[in-house]
């Protein structure tokens, strides 16, 4: 018998961490199928540091640009439902954190960098894509989707089947 | 007990415990998935509420239409704004223009038209164009103020009915005479304050000051209109018009053709040019007319010789409304366009930033008032606005007792992009087919200039001039 790692109560608390960071996940992709003209290149445009070039060219090329619309929408709806469902858990934390760090290495907060969009908060190095990004490593080392989630029956079946 | 402990103990840890698929598992494996429906109910929920929004800014839609036989009267530069939103309405066969400089308005305006397959017959009399067009309905006139009068009367007695910029007229006397020729012959008179058709104000009068009260009461009130300095207009030599047709028409020269709106006698100066376009919201949204009027005014940087009017305003209105007394400032200059155009109403609850550029249109919530939830689910006001950080070297100012914290800024919903004038027209229109109602008729245009025109009055007696509410009645 293996040793405990966690008991109910700490279980809990991380399922509760990856739904909620699933929910953000999922409403961010929907919100932006929902708006009919919603496109990247706005954020993109505004890059600043060693990748804004890369950055303005996505924005500037319209199939290029159509392209990463399209994979960051959806990218984040099945990023979502697979967190909240607990499904895939793993991959969809190490997804997330990807996705996340060029979000951050497109506007990262540092010293000296201003944006137009207005930020409803105050950031210095850390904002709020880090800790979300820390809450991804989170669920991607600790596998709750085996605890609470689809992977839980998933993982016994595939079992199963060998 | 203490063996189901054993089991949590083992299935806890995440790992694969090597027992086969149970109902345990099951139930724990699909734990989350109610908080997929959650999320579903959630986003109907904001479906609905934009839903909600985007009915709020539905405009109506036009059904099948019988034409309208439209002349035009007076084509300059207000006449040709008419003319352009009036080329965006359907329905509407134009069949003749009249303008006293045929060398130019004139020819502009049949040339614009012809380009939209309209053949009209151009007039610089209007007597003789009311004479020899039979089968027009209705006719809207742009002329200068001081032609409204007689222009408006004609028209009605001919039996058209008339769409009239403001100011009504220059005197209160033109005014009177045309609401009671509008009365005699029984024909539509809608008068020229386009704001009252306008979506968006309708939208501030109907809900935000009138279902919703999100303001609550209104004591205070501030309006402009400030513009640049600007040259006289001039023409070009060419299409001079010749003196004894000036004459005719009551101009002395060109320059006073051009520039008709500084002169006494003939229009009424910024105050009425501008201000009277806002000082009628001022009684429309009060639902009164005004007891008392102090302005102060002058042409202070204008030649006097060609600025009669005085090119710089400043009036203070007083209201007694259902609620108590309102005071209202209104100010308009020419040297200096400084925070533009707009109507400010300050209710104890809340602010309401108006104005026609689609620029400005904000209801503020006073920070003691009670929460908007309910209006902005409904979709009357949008959610407020983030403020955006200012790098704090500019924020050093720390709040003092004395100030209250800055609002939060809910937007108007509604975008209105239309050529200003084309809902007020199309309101016209309607009710020349019987399908609506004026939305400025000649009562309201008439108590718009009692309103405004009081001012010059008391620029020049230097005194504060009471209203006598029979002055508001015909």
């Amino acid at each position: 018998m293996e040793e405990r790692k966690f008991n109910n109560l700490q279980m809990i608390a991380l399922v509760v961490l990856r739904v909620m960071a699933g929910w953000h996940f999922l409403y961010e992709g929907v919100a932006k199928l929902m708006l009919p003209n919603w496109s990247a290149a706005g954020f993109l445009l505004q890059s600043k540091w060693i990748f804004a070039d890369i950055f303005k060219w996505i924005a500037d090329t319209p199939e290029v640009l159509k392209a990463v619309n399209l994979m960051n929408i959806w990218g984040l709806i099945a990023i979502g439902l697979g967190l909240i469902l607990g499904c895939f858990t793993t991959i969809a934390s190490l997804a997330g954190i990807a996705l996340i760090l060029l979000y951050y290495v497109c506007n990262p907060p540092f010293v000296g960098l201003f944006y137009s969009i207005p930020m409803e908060g105050h950031y210095m190095i850390v904002n709020k894509n880090v800790v979300e990004m820390a809450a991804l490593f989170v669920t991607a080392v600790t596998g709750t989707g085996k605890f609470a989630g689809l992977d839980r029956i998933l993982s016994k079946l595939f079992r199963k089947k060998k | 007990m203490s063996e189901e402990k054993k089991e949590v103990k083992k299935e806890t840890s995440g790992k694969d415990d090597g027992r086969k698929l149970d109902r345990r598992d099951f139930l724990q494996g699909l734990a989350t998935v109610p908080v997929v429906g959650l999320f579903g109910a959630a986003l109907l929920k904001e479906a609905s509420y934009k839903k909600s929004r985007k009915a709020a800014k539905a405009a109506a839609v036009p059904g099948r239409l019988s034409e309208i036989n439209v002349a035009l009267l007076g084509q300059g530069a207000q006449g040709e704004v008419l003319l352009n939103a009036m080329l965006k309405i359907p329905g509407l066969r134009f069949r003749a223009v009249c303008d006293v400089w045929t060398e130019y308005n004139q020819r502009r305006a049949v040339n614009l038209l012809k380009k939209y397959k309209f053949q009209v017959n151009a007039y610089e009399n209007y007597q003789e164009m009311l004479e020899k067009e039979k089968g027009l309905d209705a006719v809207v006139i742009a002329t200068p103020d001081f032609w409204h009068a007689q222009h408006t009367v004609d028209c009605l007695k001919a039996g058209l009915h008339v769409y009239c910029e403001k100011e009504m007229s220059n005197t209160l006397e033109g005014a009177r005479r045309m609401l009671l020729a509008a009365r005699e012959t029984g024909k539509l008179l809608q008068i020229g304050h386009q704001r009252r058709s306008n979506p968006r104000y309708l939208h501030c009068n109907n809900v935000i000051l009138g279902e919703a009260r999100m303001i609550g009461r209104i004591v205070t009130i501030n309006g402009q209109w400030n513009r640049s300095a600007q040259p006289d207009l001039g023409w070009p030599q060419k299409y001079a018009i010749p003196d004894a047709r000036l004459r005719k028409y009551g101009f002395k020269s060109m320059a006073q053709f051009r520039n008709w709106r500084w002169f006494k006698g003939l229009g009424g100066g910024p105050i009425v040019d501008l201000g009277s376009h806002q000082i009628d919201i001022f009684n429309w949204f009060l639902k009164a007319t005004p007891i008392a009027v102090t302005a102060s005014g002058g042409t202070d940087y204008y030649p006097k010789a060609s600025h009669e009017w005085y090119d710089t305003v400043m009036a203070i209105y007083e209201y007694e409304t259902k609620e108590g007394r309102v005071r209202a400032y209104y100010q308009t200059q020419t040297t200096n366009s400084s925070q533009g155009y707009f109507e400010n109403f300050m209710g104890d609850q809340g602010t309401l930033v108006i104005s026609e550029t689609g620029k400005r249109g904000s209801v503020y919530r006073e920070v003691s008032a009670p929460p908007w939830d309910e209006w902005v689910r409904k979709g009357y006001v949008t959610a407020p606005m983030l403020v955006e950080q200012k790098p704090e070297e500019e924020t050093e100012a720390v709040l003092d007792v004395r100030e209250t914290i800055s609002p939060d800024e809910h937007k108007l919903p509604i975008e209105f992009n239309d050529p200003y004038h084309k809902p007020h027209l199309e309101n016209f229109f309607s009710a020349v087919r019987g399908e609506a109602k004026l939305n400025c008729p000649a009562e309201i245009g008439y108590e718009s200039a009692v309103s405004v025109l009081k001012v010059n009055q008391a620029i020049e007696t230097g005194r504060r001039l009471e209203f006598d509410p029979r002055e508001f009645a015909v």
